[in-house]
């Protein structure tokens, strides 16, 4: 995989003045350092309306992943939906929810299905499907305080018309901006629209996978005031949920559509609390239906998910759908495993939380070596989660062993982004870049065979926390036998020192070092995604920076046939 | 207690904050301070002085000199428990003399006088030198910049919200603790800074008042009579003066043991309760069966500050590795822009080529081979002091220059720099200080430090001042462009995984009980004046009374052997007794304090070289002072024999350095820095002061830079060549630097795990 990286372009958003009414106060007193709003830099959404076409061989390859991993053909670089792995670092789960709706014998189950309450609106969803619902209000008229201004791109209609709609789309905010993008437009330094808001700033943003259209997109922002806006970029309407923060009044680290669901999304918060909000629905001041778990003692209060709101609550009229207070200390990062079963959560604790999500209960918690942990994603089969924290590690945790993997080290301070390539990924070698406040672009390169390490006493036999993920269990015994050694074995109860990992010392775990690292900017870096033919990194003042792929890749595809993207 | 603004304006010029004053906000008079709100309901005062909160008095002896770096880390180790503990205990008290220690007990210090609702005149000499001097700060500065900002309606000090404001109040509030006398008669030693640090302890512990301002003048005195360095305007680096005070402690201690130690062994049946306590002490310090040194009783200083580092050497022609030992007290790393300390610290354990001019002399060889070599840390600190080397020397300008490197600081670290054979290579650390430097250069600036207390959360520690803020207040000082305020020491102290998990489950309720009593702003956009909390109450849990659960945190402070438990012992028990014994220094007591002694004499020696180049004709002064001092003490000729050999062989090896970059070193002097090898090479344990130095060995390293006293400073000097080679894609990253827009992949799939 010899191969050099060239910046195909750069793209630099303008970081908006403050808004008049927001003048900046500013004090003289170094020491009186005024609170800078929570921000995480420029982040991207992006999202293809029309991949080429559907590749089955990539959601065969994912979805055996679940089953039969020995006969997949070692491939996944035909795969051309380029559209639905954008690289994100919830970019995966995005893939696998248009997935698994088209593989109904193993689908992904649907959140809250069990619930009447709950299915009684979904029911009522199906009803128009092929219409698509638009938020209420119009953005550019509205006078709503929240809202600054919209300037949409004069010829916005003309170039949606003329676009191919195989081009990507990005939604990148910066400061108190966000912008709508046209990446593969030739004019893509002039956003579709730009909304400027109030004060608030805008932090993340997620596009749905399933709702997309020519017409149609649905589009959820999260706020560093709290305060959600479900986004209609078409037709240039939004909708507000947790106004005034009726539900949860801390900032949204992360957002996140429910796979297979049109209205349901994961809002991460900055106390602690992931809440599954509706869309359409109304919000009502939160008062938490079970607070049982206050009385947990400490080791059961990390064990356990505190659920506020259960998804099978009765009461499924009003946001929120469901509430679980996840941490003590601030959400900095959120991923939905590409089977759309488990949610990653890494906070300011340096706790990694494996949340089974439709049971609601806490699978794993794991500790970073020190320091909090800032991102996490998954792998494209599932498997494996990468993380990276302050330590400045990138850590390797396998899901069905139930450990740490490796570390890896190279970073010269924190990591801010993890993500998978899934175009350099096969069922038994992986591909993760990473980016940090060190400015830098990192690749690693991870084979499951290779992985060595003294049998550390840590692994411990799992408990029945198999029993809620039946499928995982019986695949790729042949690549990880080695290192799974009793996962098979169920015990019956779950004991919280199961659920609870300690941290492995450096002498008993392998450390990788990076196949690449590269200086791609002059500020910290806030994002990376892995696309098709290049990676796009972003930074904290807004430089968008996309790198082509090498182009002699193919001198690497007789010996890597499995990792190769030749055929481009 | 002079403003820090008005120094700002009046030194840096171009880069004096903004224009406008903070907008006011509390026009009626006397509201409680963030201070006096967050310890409203306090309880009873403890024994143990952790919930004793006194501004220190910035006392400026001249128009140009004045003691924030000083305050700022007398702060730091006041609210290190376990370094406080030792001041109080050290030198242990016969069980007579802790009968009469009640707090009125020593005459001399200032408690029962007047306390809060007298304006803060408690001594005469307290009013006369605090009153007046706002106002001159305020009229120098008026002076020095007429007008010079048009926004400016008010003075600082007006302005309720200002520090300058805040400053005035707590000296006009006091009490004030005026350390004008000294106690060391009591403590059966002799007047040094160990003694007057001791003063100052003591007195806060004792004062019934919470809060106060002490106006340390002794301290100041004896600092400023015995280092002409800290006379003059020049050079107030805290860094410097924690090195200084370290090192002025444990010879204090060490000095005073020893002279106990001699008067024990003459009458070895003394029937003294002072003898025997002190005996005591060393008998916990050391196994019965160990060699009773004179040295052990310093061992307290060592077992809390001192690492070790190992410095291997490897020689590329014959595969040897030779190893040296050395210890230090603090670490000096460099900076790069965009870092983190993590990175600094495993940038000081790269491995280093040595190689053409700078070659290494192998034993085993017999001759100058190439050679690898790296640092690590072979003995884990419990207090992992780390001084980031801001101060950089630039040799266009002449001087030195303030680095504004954005350096990022996890709460919590571990160290990746350790040897295999450490003991205990994961310790976890906890960030629980530090000290900002606040101004654009290192000649002139302000210093603060921010201090994690013990069941207070983190505070502000501004000279007089002293206020509660956020926890996240503390990653404000990162450093960044335009970003005056940057961290320069911090202080990690040791912890263990569950106190950090307790701390973090504290942390959350008391944020959880915030947010159900509607406030909502924790994480929000709440502007903050100063740093605090808004309506001053900052996130931290419960403040009561030490309970079980923090007991056991300090408890597993002590993560080594031995358990200090003062905190848990009910006040009344003679605490003095139970003096800790912490970890002894690896190496054999006796040699530590042939070998502390030796440093110094090694690195006067090493200075005196050094000072040739620089001239620097007041600095002479100080270390012939200091020199003569030490000598008496210096008996044994043996020692000094060993010293000047390690002198001169760091002399050698410096040479040796210098030559790839400064032809006029004249030729290489080769003797063997090998042979001293094993025992010499801990002598080189303190600081040597970089600015003695040439100005240019290790060219990566800019220069001698830093006027730091680091301990290892000469050792780093990280080269290029070793960041080259020590990975390909680094090499090709390299390769590729003149074509900024491309990278490459250096490597095949590295798929080989180690």
């Amino acid at each position: 995989m010899v191969g050099t990286y060239i910046l195909r372009d750069s793209l630099q958003l303008a970081t908006p003045p403050p808004h008049p009414s927001e003048a900046p106060i500013h004090n003289p007193n170094p020491l009186a350092t005024t609170l800078s709003p929570p921000s995480a830099g420029t982040k991207l959404s992006l999202t293809v309306i029309s991949p080429r076409h559907t590749s089955l061989k990539r959601l065969y390859h994912l979805d055996s992943a679940n089953g039969t991993r020995s006969a997949i053909p070692p491939s996944i670089q035909e795969s051309s939906n380029e559209t639905q792995s954008l690289g994100s670092d919830s970019s995966q789960h995005r893939a696998n929810g248009t997935n698994g709706f088209d593989h109904t014998d193993e689908r992904t189950p649907v959140f809250g299905e069990g619930n009447p309450s709950l299915a009684l609106a979904n029911a009522k969803d199906s009803k128009d499907a092929q219409k698509k619902r638009k938020p209420k209000g119009n953005i550019i008229k509205s006078n709503s305080s929240f809202v600054s201004r919209v300037i949409p791109h004069e010829a916005l209609p003309k170039r949606l018309q003329e676009r191919n709609l195989e081009g990507l789309f990005a939604f990148a905010n910066i400061n108190r901006a966000v912008q709508w993008l046209d990446l593969s437009s030739s004019i893509k330094e002039e956003n579709l629209t730009k909304i400027l808001f109030t004060k608030a700033h805008a932090l993340c943003h997620d596009v749905n996978p399933i709702t997309k259209s020519s017409n149609h997109m649905d589009v959820v922002l999260g706020f560093s005031t709290g305060d959600i806006i479900w986004y209609e970029p078409m037709s240039q309407k939004y909708a507000r949920l947790n106004k005034n923060s009726a539900i949860n009044g801390s900032a949204v680290a992360e957002v996140i559509w429910l796979p297979n669901s049109e209205n349901l999304f994961i809002a991460a918060h900055m106390d602690g609390a992931i809440v599954v909000y509706d869309k359409e629905k109304e919000d009502a001041p939160f008062a938490a239906e079970d607070t049982s778990s206050e009385e947990l003692n400490s080791t059961e209060r990390r064990s356990k998910l505190q659920i506020r709101k259960s998804v099978q609550s009765r009461n499924q009229k009003t946001n929120p759908i469901a509430y679980w207070n996840v941490s003590n200390s601030k959400i900095n990062g959120l991923s939905l495993s590409p089977d759309g079963r488990h949610l990653a959560v890494v906070s300011e604790d340096g706790s990694l939380r494996i949340i089974d999500y439709h049971t609601e209960k806490i699978r794993d918690l794991y500790t970073s070596y020190y320091g909090g942990m800032m991102c996490v994603c998954w792998s494209p089969d599932g498997r494996y989660m990468a993380t990276g924290g302050q330590d400045d590690l990138v850590s390797i945790w396998s899901l069905e062993d139930s450990m740490l993997v490796a570390r890896c080290q190279g970073h010269n301070s924190w990591v801010t982004a993890v993500a998978f390539d899934p175009w350099r990924c096969d069922e038994r070698n992986y591909r993760l870049g990473s980016v940090g406040e060190d400015c830098r672009l990192l690749l690693w390169d991870f084979s499951v065979g290779m992985l060595h390490r003294p049998k550390p006493a840590s692994v411990r036999q799992r408990g029945s926390i198999s029993s809620h993920l039946p499928i995982p269990r019986n695949r790729a015994e042949s690549s990880t036998s080695r290192l799974r050694s009793n996962s098979n074995l169920s015990a019956t109860t779950v004991e919280k020192e199961e659920i609870i990992h300690a941290v492995e010392p450096r002498a008993r775990t392998a450390m990788l070092p990076p196949v690449l690292a590269k200086t791609v900017d002059e500020h910290p870096l806030s994002w990376l995604g892995f696309e098709e033919d290049c990676v796009i990194t972003s930074c904290k003042e807004g430089h968008i920076k996309t790198w082509d792929r090498p182009k002699e890749v193919t001198t690497s595809n007789d010996d890597l046939p499995s990792t190769s993207g030749s055929n481009r | 207690m002079t403003s820090f603004f008005g120094r700002l304006k009046g030194n840096t010029g171009p880069a004096s904050p903004s224009t406008t004053a903070p907008v006011k906000k509390d026009p009626n008079a006397p509201q409680p301070t963030p201070l006096e709100k967050l310890l409203v309901d306090a309880g009873p005062i403890r024994e143990d002085g952790s919930d004793k909160f006194f501004g220190f008095e910035n006392v400026s002896s001249s128009l140009l000199t004045f003691s924030s770096y000083c305050n700022s880390i007398i702060q730091c180790l006041y609210y290190s428990v376990p370094f406080r503990e030792q001041v109080i205990n050290f030198p242990s008290r016969s069980p007579q003399d802790t009968l009469n220690r009640s707090p009125s007990g020593l005459p001399r210090i200032n408690t029962d006088i007047g306390g809060v609702t007298s304006n803060g005149t408690l001594s005469p000499t307290g009013s006369k030198q605090v009153l007046p001097s706002p106002a001159q700060a305020s009229a120098r500065k008026s002076s020095t910049t007429p007008a010079a900002l048009p926004g400016q309606v008010m003075k600082p000090e007006d302005n309720k919200d200002s520090p300058e404001y805040k400053k005035k109040v707590a000296m006009a509030t006091g009490p004030i603790l005026n350390m004008d006398y000294e106690n060391a008669k009591s403590y059966g030693m002799s007047e040094s800074l160990f003694t007057s640090l001791k003063d100052i302890f003591e007195a806060i512990i004792a004062h019934r008042s919470r809060m106060g301002v002490v106006s340390p003048h002794k301290f100041l005195e004896i600092l400023r009579r015995e280092n002409e360095m800290f006379r003059t305007a020049m050079h107030q680096d805290a860094h410097e003066f924690l090195n200084l005070l370290l090192n002025e402690v444990v010879e204090n201690v060490e000095q005073f043991s020893k002279k106990i130690e001699s008067t024990d062994a003459s009458s070895a049946t003394s029937s003294s309760g002072f003898a025997d306590a002190v005996s005591s002490v060393l008998t916990s310090i050391v196994p019965a069966t160990a060699n009773k040194a004179p040295s052990l009783s310093a061992g307290w200083v060592h077992g809390l500050f001192e690492g070790t580092l190992t410095s291997e050497t490897r020689c590329l022609t014959c595969e040897n590795t030779s190893q040296r030992d050395e210890a230090f007290l603090d670490l000096s790393v460099d900076l790069e822009q965009h870092s983190s300390v993590t990175s600094c610290l495993r940038k000081f354990s790269e491995e280093e080529m040595l190689c053409e001019r700078n070659k290494f002399h192998c034993d085993n060889c017999g001759g100058l081979q190439e050679a690898e070599k790296r640092m690590k840390i072979k003995r884990l600190p419990r207090i992992l002091a780390l001084h980031l080397k801001r101060f950089k020397y630039t040799e266009d300008l002449q001087r030195l220059q303030k680095l504004f490197h954005r350096v990022v600081y996890p709460y919590y670290l571990r160290l990746f720099n350790t040897t295999d054979d450490a003991e205990d290579p994961d310790r976890l650390y906890e960030l629980y200080a530090v000290v900002v430097h606040i101004g654009g250069g290192p000649y002139h600036g302000h210093y603060v430090s921010i201090i994690k207390t013990q069941d207070r959360g983190w505070l502000l520690f501004d000279d007089e001042m002293v206020e509660p803020v956020d926890k996240s207040y503390v990653r404000n000082f990162f450093g960044g462009e335009n970003v005056l305020a940057c961290a320069y020491v911090l202080f990690y102290q040791e912890t263990t995984l569950e106190a950090m998990q307790k701390e973090q489950e504290a942390e959350g309720l008391a944020a959880a009980h915030q947010a159900s009593e509607g406030y909502k702003e924790a994480t929000g956009l709440g502007a903050r004046q100063n740093g605090t909390v808004p309506n001053g109450v900052p996130p931290i849990y419960s403040p009561t009374t030490p309970t079980v659960e923090e007991i056991d945190q300090f408890v597993n402070l002590d993560h080594a052997a031995t358990v200090p438990l003062q905190a848990s012992l009910a006040p009344g028990v003679n605490v003095e007794h139970t003096v800790t014994s912490p970890v002894a220094p690896i190496g054999s007591p006796k040699k530590g304090d042939i070998t502390s002694k030796k440093e110094k004499a090694k690195e006067e020696r090493e200075k005196k070289a050094q000072e040739k180049e620089l001239e620097k004709q007041a600095k002479q002064k100080r270390k012939e002072m200091e020199t003569l001092r030490r000598e008496n003490y210096r008996k044994h000729q043996d020692e000094m024999k060993a010293a000047i050999a390690a002198s001169k062989a760091t002399k050698a090896e410096e040479d040796k350095r210098n030559v790839p970059n400064s032809e006029e070193e004249g030729p290489v002097k080769e003797n063997g820095t090998n042979a001293l090898t094993g025992s010499l090479n801990r002598f080189r344990h303190t600081s040597m002061s970089i600015r003695h130095k040439p100005k240019f060995w290790g060219h990566k390293d800019k220069s001698a830079d830093d006027a730091k006293n680091s301990s290892v400073q000469n050792l780093i000097n990280s080269g290029d060549t070793s960041a080259s080679s020590s990975t390909p894609m680094q090499a090709s990253d390299k390769a590729e630097k003149p074509n900024w827009n491309r990278f490459s992949l250096g490597r095949k799939k590295s798929t080989i795990l180690s």
